[in-house]
């Protein structure tokens, strides 16, 4: 009965329209948009991945080896699946340019491929040609094709030849795109193409060089792709095998994706929660305009039910509106800037229109609306008829009913609950929602303490009217000054946080590592040449410090005799291949944590020394056996000893060495790294690449630059994120200051019948805004500092220090956007004639 | 012997504000018999429109009894006085406080809605005609002056043919004609429903058609007499 009165009531005060909801319905659906949007092309790429995923494996499966080709048994078996295979050999080696004088050299990520490559797609190369025409010898040389950084930065043009170890090849096509090219991960050189058999003579692909073979199968239609998965793995579990199929097929992509897409969806939530902020401003605003009409309800006997679901109708009815243009605008927007983003991916997207991320983001929305608009509207039901008579006294309670704040606190479960299962991580969701609570929290005492002192500061400011009027304002206007610091201060707490986190993660990898890491890798270094490279390094004065180790790469199949992933489930340490080295003693700097090294010239069975940290954070004990499977052959050995590696210094890092006969036999390479002066680093890769073709060098610094591109990418799609969090923040700060208007014009009538000037009465607006801007700008530097500093320590484990230019940028920025969007409604008021607002309140 | 419409024994009300604890009514004991018309009349700030909000559960008093129909006003919560409200009184204001959502129809119907009366809508009609305004029913207050506003006040404290009616200075923002209208109506009413009347008034004039006045003076009685 009471509700279908609250519906009628509700219905006859909507029928006024949207007006004064302009910035409630803009916060719920620009929060609502930007995670419905992120949701969206997430799930774009998601399925572009899938229905792609043969042309993006390159065929309907693929089995990789380390460090090997396929024995004649596992060829046999996927000849016998299979319509057609190609066989693909990816390494890393240096492209030389001889000019004569001058010899220019590139790190490069070469595939070696056969005849059948591409089983799916087409290359696309510059001139137009086709893949076999390209790589076709042309005067006794093999052709190649390269992608464009590396044709630069060796200075060749089409048509010049150039050497991969001792083998010449002459370049005969640029690569446009690459079908296959977005599955191979993260590479640390641009890519040349060549063809298996030229490789031959380069003494590139020896034994024991690191190198990783993937074959590609071309099954016929409609295969089983899970039933052969399990036939292989059945059929090769110890031989090192790894198996990606078309039902995925970039593995990794995928799963950036989606941590990236989850990332951006909290990102999008902390916006959401800006909103949040306006949309309760603005229904607080609205209940304080409805308080005669509340009052007068209740003079005729409406109940506190009646009244509350009256406008608890009406606030749910407009969150639907603000929602579902939120999900219009978030659904939509994807599918206009389909265009750009595809051209800026390089993998492939399906727009269209997604249930599922819309849902989420419906979802989202409506939670977010009701555990800020509950407040404010429990507040309603508190309004007495007395209040028509008298609204200064007895003003309603600061705290509602138990039962809202009840309702809140489960909607607020639900909230991060929901969250966490739709973004799949727990942590980083409790975290992000942890800190916005606290920011939030920490906003409310600010703005608390910001309104005291504007109040005590009033009385200092005796001689200066412009800055008493503002400072008055500050603390009078409660509710305005509130919502601006709230809204502004969390938008920028966002923005100061990841500014914090992005600045010390590129400090980290990018800053002082000069005095601790080396200046170049040597890998592929063949044993008899181990000697020679050693001298010509020990003879110059400028290198201080050489890193040899035997390496050879295996992937751990099994801890304890279980398989490898039910003892230790998806640690890093199990993902792929790792490198394993061996020695007779432990290294000066090796420090070991527990258990022994195994003694000089032990040859009983094998023993395995683990890293330390990884160790216990796969709940590996001394005494447990490890099988590695090495080259196709499973060692297992015990642990005897963990010992600490220290992966930030870039230097040399195994978690497994092993004592010297447990790897007897096995083809391996050694690795070493090179500390020496800037200065003399090109005469040592001048002359190693000279005497060794075959080694490839890697400069820490180029490699670091990579890794620093792929960061500023991700930075700046967090930054977006954030952006649309400040840019909600922006719009309630409008809001406010919209809502303060009418008081401003007041204020402006009464102070120029006092006899103040325009000037000085703006100066005061001005004030008010900039002092504001100020107090919001330093709180979310605090708050920006706080949390920069907590992911930085906790969840990075790197050290944290301020980025001073982005915490003054974001003060700075609290600053102009309050002057911004408190001089824009300052205008108004200052030009109303004063007699005209003093009269209409008589 | 009847009961009393409104008694009131030893009535109190002090308020707290900014500038501190204010005492309005001193302690106010008066009964109103049932079908009688009452003037409350004194200068400003006597405690007029405070001692009417006491009498429609308003305001709570801060000491003392208040009875309405033989209910104590005093023991019950916000959503009992606002039912008891709904079922036995209706109150006329100065400033009219129609909803400005609502048509003229729609704002004297919402007692009835309020009540469940499912006729509620033609009730409304039929009162807006007894006004006067059934050719305004549909407009909004924002379309009508401020005497058309009163009167749809007036209709829709009558509606529900309430025992009590409270009018705070009904016609303190309308000129003379308007204002006598009004008064006009308003008597009309009550004696067309005999229900009470407790007017609050500035004007003797106004105060002397009813059966009894009030003087108020410092939040106390300073003098009770039959009018006719």
């Amino acid at each position: 009965m009471s509700i279908a009165i609250a519906a009628r009531f509700a219905f006859r005060e909507l029928r006024g329209g949207l007006k004064g909801f302009t910035i409630f319905l803009s916060c719920l659906a620009l929060g609502v948009a930007a995670i419905a949007a992120v949701g969206s092309v997430r799930t774009a790429i998601e399925t572009g991945l899938s229905v792609e995923g043969a042309a993006l494996l390159g065929g309907d499966a693929e089995l990789d080896f380390t460090y090997r080709f396929a024995n004649a048994q596992e060829k046999d078996w996927m000849q016998s699946r299979a319509n057609a295979v190609s066989e693909i050999a990816e390494f890393r080696s240096m492209a030389v340019v001889d000019n004569g004088d001058q010899t220019e050299r590139g790190l490069t990520q070469v595939k070696a491929v056969d005849d059948a490559y591409p089983l799916i797609g087409t290359m696309e190369l510059n001139p137009a040609m086709d893949l076999g025409a390209a790589l076709v010898a042309q005067n006794g040389l093999p052709g190649a094709v390269m992608e464009r950084a590396l044709i630069d930065r060796l200075g060749l043009s089409i048509g010049k030849t150039f050497a991969l170890g001792t083998q010449q090849f002459y370049l005969s096509a640029e690569i446009m795109r690459e079908p296959d090219g977005a599955a191979g991960g993260f590479g640390l050189g641009p890519r040349t193409l060549v063809r298996t058999a030229d490789l031959v003579n380069s003494s590139l692909l020896a034994s024991g060089t690191l190198f990783n073979t993937k074959y590609r199968l071309d099954l016929p239609p409609n295969p089983d792709l899970e039933a052969l998965e399990a036939n292989a793995r059945a059929e090769f579990q110890n031989s090192g095998m790894r198996w990606t199929d078309a039902r995925n097929g970039a593995p990794g992509v995928t799963e950036f994706v989606n941590r990236l897409g989850a990332f951006l969806v909290l990102v999008g939530l902390s916006g959401l929660a800006v909103g949040g902020v306006g949309v309760a401003a603005a229904v607080r605003a609205y209940l304080a305009e409805k308080t005669n009409v509340i009052a007068t309800l209740r003079t005729l006997g409406a109940e506190r039910s009646t009244i509350f679901q009256t406008y608890f109708i009406q606030i749910g009815v407009l969150s639907l509106i603000g929602i579902s243009i939120g999900l219009l605008l978030g659904a939509l927007a994807p599918l206009l800037l389909a265009p750009l983003i595809e051209a800026r991916l390089p993998i492939p997207a399906n727009f269209g229109i997604y249930p599922a991320p819309l849902f989420e983001a419906a979802i989202y929305g409506l939670l977010t609306a009701f555990i800020f608009t509950l407040w404010p509207l429990a507040r309603a039901e508190d309004v007495r008829a007395a209040t028509l008579f008298r609204d200064a006294l007895g003003s309603s309670k600061l705290f509602p009913a138990p039962r809202y704040l009840l309702a809140i606190v489960i909607a607020l479960c639900a909230l991060i609950g929901l969250a966490a299962t739709f973004s799949g991580t727990w942590r980083l969701t409790l975290v992000t929602s942890g800190g916005i609570m606290v920011a939030l929290l920490m906003l409310v005492v600010s703005a608390a303490i910001i309104q005291w002192l504007a109040k005590r500061g009033g009385k200092i400011t005796k001689g200066r009217p412009a800055w008493r009027w503002a400072l008055t304002s500050i603390s009078g206007t409660q509710e305005g000054a509130a919502s601006v610091i709230l809204s502004l201060g969390l938008g920028l707490s966002v923005l100061a946080s990841v500014g914090q986190i992005d600045g010390n993660l590129r400090n980290a990898i990018t800053g002082n590592l000069p005095d601790i890491a080396p200046s170049y890798f040597f890998v592929d270094i063949q044993r008899d040449q181990m000697e020679g490279y050693t001298k010509r390094l020990e003879n110059d004065p400028a290198v201080r410090r050489i890193d040899s180790a035997p390496m050879l790469r295996g992937v751990i199949t099994l801890i304890n005799g279980k398989p490898a992933r039910e003892v230790a489930g998806d640690h890093w340490v199990l993902e792929g291949d790792r490198g394993v080295t061996y020695a007779d003693r432990p290294s000066k700097r090796t420090r070991i944590t527990a258990g022994e090294w195994w003694p000089e010239g032990y040859s009983g069975p094998p023993l395995i020394s683990f890293a330390a940290e990884e160790a216990e954070e796969m709940n590996l004990s001394l005494g447990d056996t490890v099988t590695m499977n090495i080259l196709g052959r499973d060692i297992t050995g015990t642990i005897s000893s963990f010992r600490e590696v220290d992966f930030s210094s870039a230097g040399i890092g195994f978690i497994l060495s092993m004592n010297p006969s447990a790897l007897r036999g096995a083809p391996h390479t050694f690795i070493s790294t090179v500390y020496a002066e800037p200065e003399a680093e090109t005469a040592i890769l001048r002359d190693l690449a000279k005497a060794y073709p075959n080694i490839t060098a890697i400069r820490v610094r180029d490699a670091i630059e990579r890794v620093a591109d792929v960061l500023s990418g991700l930075a700046a799609a967090t930054s977006y994120g954030a952006s649309a969090t400040l840019l909600t923040g922006f719009l309630v700060l409008i809001g406010a200051a919209a809502a303060g208007t009418n008081a401003r014009t007041y204020e402006a009538a009464v102070l120029k019948t006092l006899g103040a000037t325009r000037g000085r009465i703006l100066l005061s607006f001005a004030l008010r805004s900039a002092l504001l801007g100020l107090a919001s700008g330093l709180v979310a530097l605090a708050a920006g500092i706080a949390g920069g500093w907590a992911v930085s320590t906790f969840v990075m484990n790197i050290e944290y220090t301020v980025i001073w230019p982005s915490a003054l940028a974001i003060i700075a920025g609290g600053v102009i956007a309050t002057l911004v969007a408190g001089l824009l409604f300052a205008w108004g008021p200052l030009a109303v004639r004063p007699a005209q607002v003093l009269r209409a309140r008589e | 012997m009847t009961t009393p419409a409104l008694s009131l024994k030893n009535a109190m009300l002090s308020l707290n504000g900014n500038a501190g604890r204010v005492d309005i009514l001193h302690g106010i004991s008066l009964d109103i018999e049932e079908g009688h018309t009452v003037g409350l009349v004194g200068t400003s700030g006597s405690g007029k429109s405070s001692l009417l909000m006491l009498m429609g559960g308003l305001e709570q008093a801060s000491g003392g009894t208040i009875h309405a129909l033989g209910q104590d006003l005093t023991a019950m919560n916000e959503d009992a006085l606002a039912l008891f409200r709904r079922d036995n009184m209706g109150v006329v204001f100065q400033s009219f406080h129609l909803i400005p959502t609502m048509t003229a129809v729609e704002n004297v119907a919402t007692p009835l809605e309020l009540a469940g009366v499912k006729d509620a809508f033609e009730r409304a009609r039929s009162e807006l005609s007894d006004v006067g305004l059934s050719h305004r029913a549909d407009h909004y207050p924002s379309q009508m002056s401020g005497g058309e506003q009163q009167r749809v006040a007036l209709a829709r404290a009558s509606v529900a043919r309430p025992k009590i009616l409270l009018a705070d200075e009904p016609t303190g923002n309308l000129d003379g004609t308007n204002g006598n209208a009004i008064m006009d109506l308003l008597f009309g009413l009550r004696d067309k429903h005999g229900a009470t009347l407790v007017l609050v008034t500035h004007s003797d004039v106004l105060a002397a058609r009813c059966d009894q006045i009030i003087r108020l003076e410092d939040g106390l009685i300073a003098q009770e007499s039959i009018a006719k």
